[in-house]
């Protein structure tokens, strides 16, 4: 019974991680239809970007999250003006998202593994190794921060959507895009904000990401099939799903580690998807069919 | 069913007049395979002719072998315009049902082959029926979790090798011809492949696949079986996929996880049938063609794969904004496209 709980502790800490890593996916198919293949490889340029701070200027991971988070929106919103804009009115839209942001993943991984090569790297700081101790129970410090620090972004994303004028738009955009447009949002600045959050919100996974999980530039696209399962099990756009399927798996994947062996974690997440798309296709928390 | 072309649930013209084949002259259109044909059937037998013999034959194995990955990628992601990104599946399973009995028992691959083909067809049908009971992106998300999900699955089976794979023996034949039979295996995959997609684009199946593509409610209520066109097309486009897995992993003399299920082969796939012109017969073929010349050139020219990444993606999201048509596709509609490319 201990050693399932322990588990299970371990399994939220993880789950609190992948939920922000997941949020910016969901938000970019909630408002804008956009299916991101390059979600996992923004997270991983931005533990790029970690790892060098700290090991050239010495800058904490958790500290990075102050200059990641303004500088990852604005490559977002830089991003879909360039890119996304041009492909509003193309016919078959969502395909044509998954096809560019499939190209653009390429692109970037291209680009860190020609700078950085393929070698695996992990920041090392110091509350890597630290733990505090709940009665019986281990709780590593590093995955506390991430988890905790986490979840004040996602209350601060909600709040945002539910509390501002911006988030007004954003929520309304996610309803109803031409009703939005009609009653008077500015649709397409609504959507390049809206990237731009996305992105930002994968620029602070890559702080976590830096120490939590080692990294390569290949290794995005593991993280992105799992992402998007956890996405389609939550219901693709619905932020309170993406939340629930990254807390059920984090704990479901840790669990299966624990119990099968270390190498088949991710099994979950895969049978997660299979499973969902047998008896309920559209997520847990989704409204509609992924159509 | 539709038995009226012109009633084909209010598709945009071009379309049906694409698919109302049998028009123009195509003799020299088979002028030109037959040619192609009969260099490709001697290029084996060139040895005592050419000094860079085996890096020709190397190269034209190469070639053949992603005109089929292309070609059959394109029945899916081309004619019924649902995209997978996982088509790499197809090329391992292929490589291990043929690599197991060689490993194991001796039995040669070229004997197995089908089998793997068979297998990859099998592995299609199924995940079919689970992924494409919805529409759109859960199946190329289900896509790429089929294929991480098989990487894992053959990473952690000890009877398979596990991360580290398979040794396969080499073919027991003279040095001097060693590389023959791959290529005579390849270009069969290559040809079978264009085959198959020609009969596919040249089918009622296939003007149903393009109706789903066009408007997939329309097809539906035009009476296309959606579904169950949707599932057999993906099915009917991994089994030259599995048959070239087979052959690929016996001419690399081993078969490993992270060789065959990676997304980078089946990105390859997804850009040469892009850059080609997708939804064409073609377009894929010339596609792998340039692709590979183009990787040839790059790793020759910087010697890293990491560049070869970074063209590749940058070539996909240049033709995707400028020329989503690609190069069959564009020439056809500036009606400058020759004779010999048009089998559409």
């Amino acid at each position: 019974m201990t050693e399932i709980l322990q588990v299970t502790i371990f399994g939220l800490l993880l789950g609190g991680v992948y939920a922000l890593f997941a949020s910016g996916l969901t938000l970019a198919f909630g408002v804008m239809r956009i299916v991101n293949l390059a979600h996992a490889v923004f997270i991983v340029a931005a533990a790029y970007a970690t790892f060098f701070a700290f090991e050239e200027l010495g800058i904490d991971p958790l500290v990075s999250i102050i200059w990641l988070v303004p500088l990852f929106f604005i490559l977002g919103v830089g991003l879909y003006m360039t890119f996304f804009v041009r492909i509003e009115g193309s016919p078959r839209y969502v395909e044509m998202t998954v096809l560019l942001t499939f190209g653009i993943a390429i692109m970037i991984e291209g680009l860190l593994g020609w700078r950085f090569t393929g070698i695996y790297r992990q920041t090392q700081p110091s509350y890597l190794t630290d733990a505090y101790f709940w009665g019986d129970y281990i709780v590593p410090a590093g995955q506390l921060y991430a988890a905790l620090l986490s979840l004040i972004l996602l209350i601060a994303l909600w709040l945002f959507l539910r509390f501002t004028r911006v988030g007004y738009g954003i929520r309304a955009t996610m309803q109803n895009r031409d009703a939005a447009q009609l009653v008077g949002v500015n649709v397409r600045r609504v959507s390049a904000i809206s990237f731009g959050i996305s992105t930002a919100f994968a620029g602070a996974g890559g702080a976590f990401m830096s120490y939590l999980f080692p990294f390569f530039p290949f290794r995005h696209w593991q993280w992105i099939a799992l992402l998007l399962a956890l996405v389609v099990l939550g219901g693709m756009g619905s932020l309170k799903g993406a939340v629930a399927g990254a807390l059920i798996l984090g704990v479901a994947s840790s669990l299966v580690v624990d119990q099968i062996g270390a190498g088949w974690g991710p099994m979950a997440f895969y049978a997660a998807l299979f499973g969902i798309l047998l008896v309920r296709p559209q997520g847990l928390f989704g409204k509609e069919a992924v159509a | 069913m539709i038995e009226d072309r012109a009633d084909a649930g209010g598709l945009e013209p071009e379309v049906v007049e694409a698919v109302a084949a049998p028009k123009g002259p195509g003799r020299s259109r088979w002028g030109v395979v037959a040619v192609l044909l009969v260099g490709l059937l001697l290029l084996p037998l060139s040895r005592p002719f050419i000094d860079s013999y085996n890096y020709t034959v190397l190269l034209a194995t190469n070639g053949l072998m992603w005109i089929a990955l292309a070609s059959s990628w394109n029945i899916l992601g081309g004619y019924s315009g649902y995209i997978s990104l996982g088509h790499a599946v197809f090329l391992g399973v292929g490589g291990y049902v043929a690599a197991v009995p060689l490993f194991y028992y001796g039995v040669s691959p070229f004997l197995t082959a089908l089998a793997g083909g068979l297998a990859a067809v099998a592995l299609g049908l199924v995940a079919g029926l689970i992924t494409l009971r919805t529409r759109g992106p859960a199946f190329i998300i289900s896509t790429i979790a089929l294929l991480f999900m098989f990487l894992l699955i053959f990473e952690n089976i000890d009877y398979l090798g596990g991360t580290a794979g398979l040794p396969l023996p080499v073919v027991p034949i003279s040095r001097d011809w060693l590389k023959a039979p791959f290529f005579y295996a390849m270009l069969i995959a290559a040809v079978g492949s264009i085959v198959l997609s020609y009969q596919v684009a040249h089918s009622k199946f296939g003007l149903g696949l393009r109706a789903i593509a066009e408007d997939e409610t329309k097809a539906e209520v035009a009476g296309v079986p959606t579904r169950f066109y949707k599932i057999i097309a993906f099915a009917l486009s991994a089994f030259w996929v599995g048959v070239a897995g087979a052959m690929w992993g016996y001419s690399l003399a081993f078969v490993r996880p992270t060789l065959f299920f990676t997304v980078a082969i089946s990105a390859q796939m997804v850009l040469m049938a892009i850059i080609g012109g997708r939804g064409t017969v073609a377009g894929p073929v010339i596609g792998a063609v340039l692709i590979v010349a183009v990787n040839e050139f790059s790793l020759t020219q910087f010697g890293s794969s990491e560049i070869n990444i970074l063209i590749s993606g940058v070539l996909l999201v240049t033709v995707l904004l400028f020329f989503p048509l690609g190069i069959v596709g564009t020439l056809r509609e500036k009606r400058l496209l020759p004779a010999f490319l048009d089998w559409d």
